[in-house]
């Protein structure tokens, strides 16, 4: 039994220990589930498109393996002003819907940290609440919330506040109200988190050298709660700038998103290194801002 | 309304609390019907165990809480109804809440920049108060890069920024170490006294409320059991609470005997013990065989091998432990009633007497005065 135990040891490597075995598997995660998607996109990106299927990289000649890279996509999306503008576009909405929801949200999360403790857990619940019905599904009674002759338009003109249906749905206003709508949530849950453990005595001490508790807010509670602000914004914005499903669904035909676009590359045009590149062009445009943002962050500290 | 004159207003006292209670819940009085004055220049200690009300009563001062009766004036004006931030009262608060976002001095400035004062004067005394508090070189420091004792003393220096008319001191020392405590102890009093600001300490150590104020109350249960100079509240404790709560006593049971008319004294209680008769000075109102307590502290007895002359006032038993501190030695001594007792024998006096070893059969004898009649 005991020379069973000594063989399998045996068979395990030297350097596999435990501790670099934890250390390892995220990292592992990271490399095989975020990391290769993207050199592979990256790659795509680079080939030619050849009826179905992109082409191969490295075509071999003799001995000699040659590298082919096809920037074709890349300056074609340089060249056409409609993916600059789109990209602007997907942005200012991303951006509009993160600091709506921050401005929603703020208040929001704000008393929900202040209110009794055992009401607390009830308000998260409620909060997670919409994420028991299906997205899709959720965004598709928006549509018959807002349509010409759906709930709202009928109630405001039950009450005679407007004398014709306002058209509501298919604007850029009816994407709004979707994207703050759905992710409102990932802005409140960070913050909450953040401003629950707030700790009440610095509120109190401000008081106490006499500070008005409307300036309090801004100059104690609002810089302590950063970390909870830059989260829920991140977790908005990020995801917001490729939604794609809630301007198909409620932004109508002439709201510019790049997730829109995305598709048409891939399944109207099936034109996959196109899509490769705005995929790639719209990664850099979000983590570039998050880098230098991070590296900032870091050296301030320090 | 009470008609001001000027000796009046001369004779009120800065602090002045007036029946002021906190009832929570209805029922629940965390502070019950305290009336307290403390003048001008006074570093009052508010002491007591956890739950005694003491800090419910500092943060009514402060205006985090409001009373549920009575009033508080502070050099006259009553402030019952003003918000935390109306009132010309600072706080050092408990682990200081120091603010982790702002640099040591703009801690210090904070409460100067809400009254609007310019900015060359709020420099000048930031700086004064930093170079009061040692720590000029430390600036643009963040709290979290400060060891324990300088938040505090950013706290502190933070604290007395606006030349409050009072501060308040909620646990001072609570968060620093043994040692460090008994130093900045002595600091923290020479700070206050060169500011000159009239203070309120809150704390449950009673050997940091003794050292510090020149005046204290012993709290339970939301009231005051005593108020004193920490001389009297030692020396003459009211109660067996106060007596147990400052220091170590040994406290005797015991009956009330007939007065002792003839006694040579002017005023003494016969007090028929388990294990000894003892008559105690004190004018306190008594009556016959009523139960009462005997306070003696450890320091105020003397040991002996050797039986004293006298009738009263001395106890006999045996050593069951000694304990060497270095200045001075403990011993327990067991008397015949199974009672354990303090005694603690100064080093240069234990040297006459240095024989006493476990299992001696020895004698405790004291003074008159060192005892005390505990009626309650």
């Amino acid at each position: 039994m005991a020379s069973l135990m000594q063989t399998l040891k045996n068979s395990i490597p030297s350097w596999l220990t435990g501790r670099r075995l934890v250390i390892g598997l995220p990292y592992a995660w990271f490399l095989i589930l975020a990391f290769l998607p993207v050199l592979i996109v990256l790659k795509i990106s680079l080939s030619e498109m050849q009826s179905t299927a992109v082409s191969g990289m490295v075509s071999w000649q003799g001995a000699w393996p040659s590298i082919k890279l096809d920037v074709s996509s890349y300056l074609f999306l340089a060249s056409d002003e409609l993916y600059l503008a789109t990209y602007l576009s997907s942005i200012s909405y991303a951006f509009y819907t993160t600091v709506i929801c921050l401005g929603l949200g703020y208040p929001f999360a704000y008393f929900m940290a202040r209110a009794p403790k055992q009401w607390q857990a009830l308000l998260v619940m409620l909060i997670m609440l919409p994420f028991w019905t299906s997205f899709l599904l959720r965004i598709y009674a928006w549509k018959t919330l807002l349509v010409n002759n759906g709930l709202i338009n009928n109630a405001l003109l039950a009450i005679g506040w407007i004398d014709s249906p306002i058209e509501i749905l298919n604007t850029p206003f009816s994407l709004l109200i979707g994207m703050v709508y759905s992710y409102l949530p990932f802005m409140i849950l960070p913050l909450y988190a953040n401003l629950s453990k707030l700790d009440a005595r610095y509120l109190e001490a401000a008081a106490d050298l006499g500070c008005h508790p409307f300036k309090t807010f801004w100059l104690i509670t609002v810089p302590l709660s950063k970390a909870g602000i830059v989260a829920g914004c991140m977790l908005v914005f990020i995801p917001a700038v490729g939604e794609y499903v809630i301007p198909e669904l409620l932004g109508g035909p002439n709201t510019l998103m790049i997730g829109r676009v995305l598709w048409d590359e891939f399944f109207s045009n099936n034109d996959w290194p196109m899509a490769g590149a705005v995929t790639i062009v719209m990664l850099l445009l979000i983590m570039l801002p998050l880098a230098i943002y991070n590296k900032l962050q870091s050296e301030g500290r320090a | 309304m009470e008609n001001t004159s000027t000796s009046a207003l001369a004779n009120e006292p800065l602090l002045r609390i007036e029946g002021v209670s906190k009832i929570y819940d209805g029922h629940i009085k965390a502070v019950d019907q305290i009336t307290l004055n403390v003048a001008s220049g006074e570093i009052f200690a508010l002491l007591g165990g956890s739950g005694c009300g003491k800090s419910t009563l500092l943060r009514m001062l402060a205006g985090f809480e409001t009373p549920s009766q009575g009033r508080i004036y502070l050099g006259g004006t009553d402030i019952t109804d003003l918000a935390a931030y109306q009132r010309p009262i600072n706080m050092m608060f408990q682990s200081y809440a120091l603010f982790p976002h702002l640099s040591v001095s703009d801690n210090i400035a904070f409460g100067l920049r809400r009254d609007g004062m310019a900015k060359e004067a709020i420099a000048e005394r930031v700086e004064a108060m930093l170079k009061l508090v040692q720590l000029s070189q430390y600036t643009k420091r963040k709290p979290h890069q400060l060891s324990g004792g300088q938040q505090q003393r950013v706290a502190l220096a933070r604290s007395i920024a606006k030349q409050p008319k009072l501060l308040l001191l909620d646990e001072p020392l609570g968060a620093l170490d043994k040692k460090l405590r008994v130093s900045t102890q002595i600091e923290l009093v020479n700070i206050i006294k060169e500011v000159g600001v009239t203070c309120v300490l809150v704390t449950h150590d009673q050997e940091e409320a003794m050292t510090m104020a020149t005046r204290m109350a012993v709290m339970s249960a939301g009231s005051f059991l005593q108020v004193g100079s920490p001389k009297d509240i030692y020396q003459q404790p009211n109660s067996r609470q106060v007596a147990d709560f400052i220091g170590s006593v040994n406290i005797f049971d015991g009956l009330v005997k007939q007065s002792p008319a003839n006694s040579a004294q002017a005023q003494c209680i016969d007090v028929e013990c388990a294990d000894a008769l003892l008559r105690v000075p004190s004018n306190q109102a008594c009556h016959v065989d009523m139960a009462v307590g005997v306070a003696i502290r450890p320091e105020k007895m003397l040991l002996s091998h050797k039986k004293p002359s006298a009738k009263i006032n001395h106890v006999g038993g045996v050593i069951t432990e000694m304990t060497y501190f270095g200045a001075h030695t403990n011993y327990h001594v067991k008397l015949a009633s199974g009672k354990v007792l303090q005694v603690q024998v100064q080093s240069h006096v234990d040297e006459d007497n240095a024989d006493l070893s476990w299992g001696d059969q020895v004698y405790a004898s004291w003074g008159d005065n060192a005892m005390v009649l505990l009626t309650q």
